[in-house]
């Protein structure tokens, strides 16, 4: 792939943006809640486009073009089984709580609900994930420009790093989130064309489907048997796993995105923001799975006279990875391919930043402030993050280089979050629906559904993956294991907090007003437009959600 | 101007319509004019402008 002159004009005209974001936010801050939390200042369509963007790194957009290459039109599920539900859940019963207590993050709401100890346990755990997930995609940032356009990783790790550094440091979480929605339109406008030439070039959606398999082009026909879909999973597992567990989990716990809601307005945006972001979410397959499908359908011997093909590895099988790159390359002239290499950078970019602003709310409010220097100005504290930023950016590209250097370190790093992940939902639905739910409960919960998570993955295989205990059970795909493992775990965690709230002293009402569903006054939205209730708008969309499964069952 | 800089919407409009016209320059040097590439720096400038200017 070789770009001309119009390609670069548009890739740092691309950066003069972002900076120049960063500068113009500049200005606005004043103090620590302006540069680590926007003051609860951002409109409603900034916040939900940034909650959907939050999500809309380049492992998500690489990786699902790559899934629908693989597993055909089931990848949807990650959308309409895996997020919408989860999404309008959080809106409609758990924003009141996050935007309710004023907390400042999702582990500061842990220490109002339950103890000192429960937050820290969460605060470590995601600082530690998200600074290595910055890292993580930084990492993918330089060696996706190595293979395919051939630059030095070294630039390329410490160009991309120094802009998101220079608009993080500059803006803070205002900066990153205006950047985000850019990203958003650019991801969205920018492989537009690139599925409309595609499905063109290969005859319409009908001949798509006409030339791959049945089960490649339906979303739940043959999910009865786990032998007959290619991702070798039941739908019960499905439905639990992703379903339930995983996506709960990410969407309605995952400060990350969560920080989108909370830096609304006010109370009725913040319920709206993940609602109203589920609308693009509930469409993103058009733009990440549809041009998956579309190239594996390019390479049937019927349509192969269009000269496309996903590359191909050293061991013969196919790179799925490279699945968008390549149709980038294949399909788009020059200027366009600068857009399309240019959307592929903002995701990565835009990932980066977003983990890196999680990352320095998390570590100023919930370690520094809560356990090491506690009484401070606010000049201290804004001083003191913008030191973070840089100490953040640091240490992603510490781990850019050592995931060069240790191939597996991605694969560890994405197994050990599993695990702290899977169990995180069932402490905030017992905490935030049974009163009785204590401090203690949360915190064995989270630590016996941590180590659950580990001891199933080392007690079944799947793939040649875990069983490094004993390989007791098999399990035909790795996505199948992630899903039991994560079941598992929240089972464990759910169980756990019970018993031991059950043996401990809970905290009286008084001090969970506002916490709890039971001793919380429900927000009253008689004023606004019909289309506007947060109840009508979530109604709407799930039956949208279950529309959409039921045209591609 | 400073103002509308502050605004979201505009400097997405911005950023679109200089795409926008970075596409049609170089459909221009290039003289290739194929349909893809003049449609969507059609496109890009339409969104541009529209964002730019909804306030």
């Amino acid at each position: 792939m070789n770009l001309q002159a119009a390609d670069y004009l548009i890739i740092i005209v691309y950066f003069l943006f972002v900076i120049g974001v960063g500068f113009l936010i500049k200005k606005k801050i004043k103090s620590s809640n302006d540069f680590l939390s926007s003051n609860r200042s951002i409109p409603l369509w900034i916040t939900s486009l940034a909650f959907i963007s939050a999500n809309l790194g380049a492992q998500e957009v690489i990786g699902m073009v790559a899934s629908g290459a693989k597993y055909g039109i089931m990848t949807v599920h990650f959308y309409w089984v895996g997020a919408i539900f989860a999404m309008v859940f959080l809106g409609v019963f758990m924003m009141p709580f996050y935007y309710g207590s004023k907390a400042r993050s999702v582990p500061e709401y842990l220490s109002l609900r339950f103890d000192e100890k429960t937050r820290g346990l969460n605060a470590i755990s995601f600082a530690v994930m998200t600074v290595f997930s910055s890292g993580i995609s930084l990492y993918a940032l330089a060696k996706m420009l190595e293979i395919i356009l051939h630059w030095d990783f070294d630039v390329s790790i410490w160009i991309a790093a120094g802009i998101v550094m220079i608009y993080t440091f500059l803006g803070g979480l205002t900066s990153a989130v205006y950047n985000e929605v850019l990203q958003f339109f650019l991801i969205v406008l920018g492989l537009s064309p690139l599925v409309v030439v595609a499905l063109h070039d290969a005859g319409g959606w009908e001949n798509v489907k006409a030339q791959l398999p049945a089960n490649m082009t339906h979303a739940w026909q043959y999910m009865g048997d786990a032998d007959t879909n290619p991702m070798g999973l039941h739908f019960m597992s499905l439905i639990f796993g992703l379903g339930f567990v995983m996506s709960f989990g990410y969407w309605c716990t995952d400060f990350l995105v969560v920080q989108r809601a909370m830096i609304a307005r006010n109370m009725g945006d913040a319920q709206r923001t993940p609602i109203i972001a589920a609308i693009p979410k509930m469409l993103m397959p058009l733009i990440v799975v549809l041009p998956g499908v579309i190239a594996i359908a390019l390479m049937q011997p019927a349509l192969q006279s269009k000269g496309y093909s996903i590359p191909i590895e050293r061991d013969g099988q196919i790179n799925y990875t490279m699945t968008l790159p390549s149709l980038i390359a294949h399909y788009y002239p020059s200027g366009l391919l600068g857009v399309g290499i240019t959307a592929l950078m903002a995701s990565f970019m835009s990932g980066m930043a977003g983990n890196v602003t999680a990352f320095n709310a998390v570590f100023t409010y919930d370690i520094y402030q809560a356990y090491f220097v506690k009484k401070k100005s606010d000049r201290h504290y804004l001083v003191f993050g913008k030191f973070v930023t840089i100490a953040g950016i640091l240490i992603s590209i510490i781990t850019a280089y050592i995931a060069k250097g240790f191939n597996n370190i991605n694969d560890f790093l994405q197994l050990v979050f599993g695990f702290v992940n899977g169990p995180l939902f069932a402490t905030f639905l017992l905490g935030m629906f049974w009163k009785r739910t204590t401090g203690h409960g949360a915190f064995w919960g989270l630590v016996c559904g941590t180590m659950a998570a580990a001891a199933t993955h080392g007690l079944t295989i799947a793939e040649g993956k875990g069983g490094w205990i004993a390989p007791l059970f098999e399990i035909k795909s790795g996505m199948g294991q992630a899903f039991i493992v994560a079941a598992v775990s929240w089972v464990v965690n759910f169980f756990t907090t019970i018993f031991v709230s059950l043996a401990t002293k809970p905290k009286p009402d008084e001090q969970l007003r506002g916490l709890v569903y039971s001793l919380t006054e429900k927000p009253k939205y008689t004023s606004d437009k019909w289309y506007m209730r947060i109840v009508p708008l979530a109604v709407i969309l799930l039956t949208i959600t279950i529309i959409l499964n039921l045209i591609f069952f | 101007m400073y103002n509308k800089l502050n605004n979201l919407a505009f400097v997405i409009g911005a950023f679109f319509t200089v795409v926008s016209l970075i596409l049609i320059a170089n459909i221009f040097l290039e003289g290739k004019y194929d349909g893809l590439s003049i449609y969507s720096a059609s496109a890009f400038l339409i969104f541009g402008m529209v964002m730019m200017l909804r306030n």
